[in-house]
């Protein structure tokens, strides 16, 4: 019965909107189930296992083979649904004709420990029929979740956050300590599941947890009234925010959002267990650009995150580093009350001791933040506008006396982000999304004037609040001048703001501009094409900023 | 392909029209006359000179618009001539009174499905089989993602949703008319023994389905001021236009459904912001539309209301049907 009760678990996340009522039903899973299927169940929730077996291309020739189906009939399908498992499930509806449901009691786990492994080691005629021979003994309910699987794109709107919390809430234990033993290598098994869930907290659990972050509120212009010298200045990086941990020997990596990323980052791992002191240090990940000692765009980080445990070619490729900014903890001693000046003196003397008594060089990747020091406001305002030229978005600006809290608190530390660049483009093309997008016009090419000319200068796809997505939708489907394939080509009327971060010459593209995360910022319903902007425009911008 | 001139029924403005007749079919705008095949409010506009339909579908008008709208009314299978021209009214299946349309003119015959379905439904006439030359159908959901399951699942299915949560209120949202009245029917067959509640537009239409002699499970009108407390674990049915904005805030502690044929789409699902969809239909699922083709015996078959490119290469290619397109 249990891949039924998944099967349906995974349709209730898949509704359910209410993080709460998710968080319940996740309960209720996990305590009318086995230890096995539960354990099982937190590996597919947690995306632990993508491995892909046949990808969506095979997967619907073969469906088309089977079932003597129009190959371009599953594809006109495919653009409505947006998901090649989704996409067979429903066309298989009502075509298994065999009674006999072999498999309608199959459990959890040996679907996923035996009877799907188990294709890999066949020929293609055989993997083919036995998939066939699964779908006529599989109960229809059951379907998307074995294709899903199938093709590796078993996903379903939870966090990993999710996850640990409904753990945490069945047997009352803190989350972090829930999201330390989620950690590593999880592998499905009775034992592994019983760990996660043992009611006992010891030593290492403890050692794990990090503290809460204190945030930084956007700038405000009352600042301005108070003595430059009552602040501390630094840049604000574009990575991600992790606090680095090192007691008794155990290292964890956390990111804001409670999540444990040691396995992420291996290199800087090993760095930290170089270093002879116990710490907690706060600061920012990215993935740097040694040649020019700047910070790579957050895009390369993401690339970095997209494996949950990187290559070796994947770690040369986008090599990291981290920032230290703070010192919250050293040697067991918790010195978060200390004032921030202080703390940084700390940073500094700790930081200068291992540069110099640690063995192996860990200052390739482990640092602390630079200082900059403004002599004024307007100074400060001066610093901030050169900020694009190492990559930052602009400045942190931190209480000299301030104490180390938890959470959004006013007065202490103020982000003072450099105003995004800013052009009036033309919609021109438009092209559908995929997934939850399916069946709608979400991903869009914007165009400049160049004399009487449009030219495309970017494309973007965020920005716009779902009511104007559908507008914008059905405005595209009334205003096609042609299709290619899923892009359709539009009758120049609409203006779009799209602010960017960077801008710079580029031979590849025809406007010989690119720009960086574009994203439409406003719908210009109040201008008409003719007030766009032009690529002269644009280079003028260009020149303003370097 | 034949030319416009001799067809019988062609696309004009938008509409379906018989220009022999000099009579449209659901215009979207006042003309003459208007033959209407249902009460729904997408295939009605207001200021015709005179309208015909079935009995129970001027009864359901004349309900939500007034009286003052003058209709001629024929029961099914009726045949009356306008300009030589022989039509009839027949089930179509889609809600109470509304009906395909055929058109008989020199031994041609011509047959407008209007929105129709095949699954069974107890609140109003199974779709008849009526055979033609020409046939115009509907063709909302034209794709084979689209199959329907047995009423009585999804209505055991929603008995669960709300005998799951019984601390909650049930909220489902659907049609006021016609898949309001189908889904109490059905729900009344199912464990849920529940109160059952209905928004002001829905109540009007049960009433005025139980005037017409259909069987309808009772239900109590929902108003601002009930106590929160009574209607936990209840169901409340409600028309989808108050699912955004500020009429949710009047209840506390809800679940939200949409019932609709779309809701076999993930993506749909997900984006329309309800916590459940449930896959139930007023319209003909994709081999629901092709067995009317192939029983109609059409030699010819248009399609309206919705994406009919892949249903029509489809039947070109392996059903050798002769699909033609009107001219705009």
């Amino acid at each position: 019965m249990s891949l039924k009760k998944f099967s349906e678990l995974f349709g209730d996340l898949d509704s359910i909107n209410s993080t709460n009522n998710k968080i319940e039903v996740l309960k209720s899973y996990f305590l009318s189930n086995e230890p096995i299927d539960n354990s099982w169940a937190i590996y597919l929730l947690t995306g632990k296992s993508n491995k892909r077996y046949i990808n969506g291309r095979y997967l619907k020739n073969l469906f088309s083979q089977i079932y003597e189906y129009p190959q371009w009939l599953i594809d006109t399908c495919y653009l409505k649904v947006g998901d090649s498992a989704e996409v067979i499930t429903l066309l298989l509806k009502n075509k298994t004709t065999s009674k006999n449901k072999k498999l309608s009691n199959i459990s959890l786990s040996e679907l996923l420990s035996k009877t799907i492994p188990n294709l890999s080691k066949l020929n293609k005629e055989e993997k083919n029929l036995k998939i066939k021979n699964i779908w006529e003994k599989l109960p229809e309910e059951n379907h998307l979740i074995f294709n899903k699987i199938l093709t590796g794109t078993f996903r379903v709107g939870v966090s990993i956050g999710l996850i640990t919390k409904s753990i945490s809430k069945l047997i009352n234990i803190d989350e972090e300590i829930i999201s330390y033993r989620l950690m590593g290598n999880f592998k499905p098994s009775i034992d592994s599941y019983e760990f996660l869930i043992n009611k006992n907290i010891n030593l290492e659990d403890l050692n794990s947890r990090p503290f809460p972050f204190l945030l930084a509120n956007n700038f405000e212009d009352k600042v301005f009234k108070h003595s430059i010298n009552d602040f501390q200045f630094e840049w604000k990086y574009d990575g991600i925010r992790l606090q680095l941990i090192k007691r008794l020997g155990n290292i964890s990596l956390w990111t804001r959002g409670q999540e444990l990323v040691n396995e992420s980052f291996p290199e800087l791992v090993e760095k930290m267990s170089y270093i002879k002191d116990d710490f907690v240090l706060d600061g920012e990940l990215l993935v740097w650009n040694f040649k020019e000692q700047i910070a790579f765009d957050f895009s390369f980080l993401q690339k970095r995150m997209n494996r949950k445990s990187p290559t070796k070619s994947i770690q040369i490729k986008y090599p990291i580093i981290f920032i230290a900014y703070d010192l919250l903890e050293i040697n067991g001693r918790d010195i978060r009350e200390i004032k921030l000046e202080n703390r940084r003196i700390d940073l500094e003397k700790y930081f200068s001791e291992w540069q110099n008594k640690t063995e192996n060089n860990i200052t390739d990747i482990i640092r602390i933040c630079d200082l900059i020091y403004p002599k004024d406001w307007s100074d400060a305002l001066t610093f901030k506008e050169k900020s694009r030229e190492n990559n930052t978005e602009g400045l942190i600006i931190k209480k000299k006396n301030s104490i180390y809290t938890s959470g959004r608190k006013k007065g202490i530390w103020w982000k003072y982000k450099v105003d995004p660049m800013q052009l009036d483009a033309v919609l021109i093309y438009a092209k559908g999304g995929s997934g939850r997008r399916a069946g709608l016009y979400t991903d869009y090419s914007f165009a400049l004037w160049k004399d009487q000319e449009l030219i495309k200068f970017a494309s973007a796809y965020s920005g716009l609040t779902n009511i104007e997505i559908k507008e914008l939708d059905k405005w595209i489907r009334k205003n096609t001048i042609e299709k290619f394939g899923p892009v359709r080509s539009l009758k120049p009327e609409m203006v779009f703001e799209i602010s960017f971060e960077k801008i710079k010459i580029s031979k590849r593209h025809k406007s010989g501009i690119a720009v960086r995360f574009p994203r439409i910022t406003k719908w210009r319903k109040d201008k008409k094409i003719n007030d766009a902007d032009s690529l002269d425009n644009a280079y003028e911008l260009m020149k303003k900023i370097s | 392909m034949k030319t416009k001139q001799e067809d019988l029924i062609r696309y004009k403005d938008g509409n379906l029209y018989c220009e022999l007749a000099d009579i449209w079919i659901d215009p979207s705008k006042p003309v003459k006359k208007a033959l209407i095949t249902h009460a729904h409010f997408d295939h009605f506009t207001f200021g015709c000179e005179e309208y015909i339909s079935t009995n129970e579908t001027a009864i359901l008008l004349k309900e939500r618009v007034g009286d003052n709208i003058k209709i001629k009314t024929f029961d099914y299978g009726e045949e009356f001539k306008i300009n030589g021209i022989n039509i009839s009214f027949h089930p179509s299946g889609h809600i109470l009174g509304s009906s395909q349309i055929r058109f008989i003119f020199a031994q041609e015959k011509w047959l407008i499905t209007g929105d129709f379905k095949l699954q069974k439904d107890k609140t109003c006439k199974q779709y008849e089989i009526v055979k033609t030359d020409y046939l115009i159908s509907e063709c909302t959901f034209g794709l084979p993602i689209f199959k329907w399951d047995e009423t009585s699942v999804i209505a055991n299915d929603i008995s669960k949703w709300i005998t799951n949560s019984p601390e909650k209120t049930s909220l489902l949202f659907c049609y006021s008319l016609g898949k309001a009245q189908r889904l109490l029917n059905e729900i009344s067959l199912t464990n849920f023994k529940g109160n059952i509640y209905s928004h002001g537009s829905i109540y009007k239409m049960n009433n005025c389905y139980k005037d017409l002699g259909i069987d309808i499970k009772d239900t109590i009108k929902i108003n601002n001021k009930k106590k929160i407390d009574e209607l936990k674990g209840s169901l409340i049915l409600l028309p989808p236009s108050l699912s955004k904005g500020s009429y949710l805030k009047n209840f506390k502690n809800i679940q939200t459904a949409f019932a609709s044929g779309w809701m076999s789409i993930s993506a749909l699902r997900k984006r329309s912001g309800y916590d459940k969809g449930f896959v139930i239909s007023d319209h003909a699922d994709w081999d629901g539309i092709l067995e009317v083709v192939k029983k109609s015996e059409a030699k010819n078959v248009f399609f309206q209301h919705g994406d009919s490119e892949a249903l029509s290469k489809y039947l070109v290619e392996t059903e050798s049907i002769n699909v033609l397109f009107f001219g705009k």
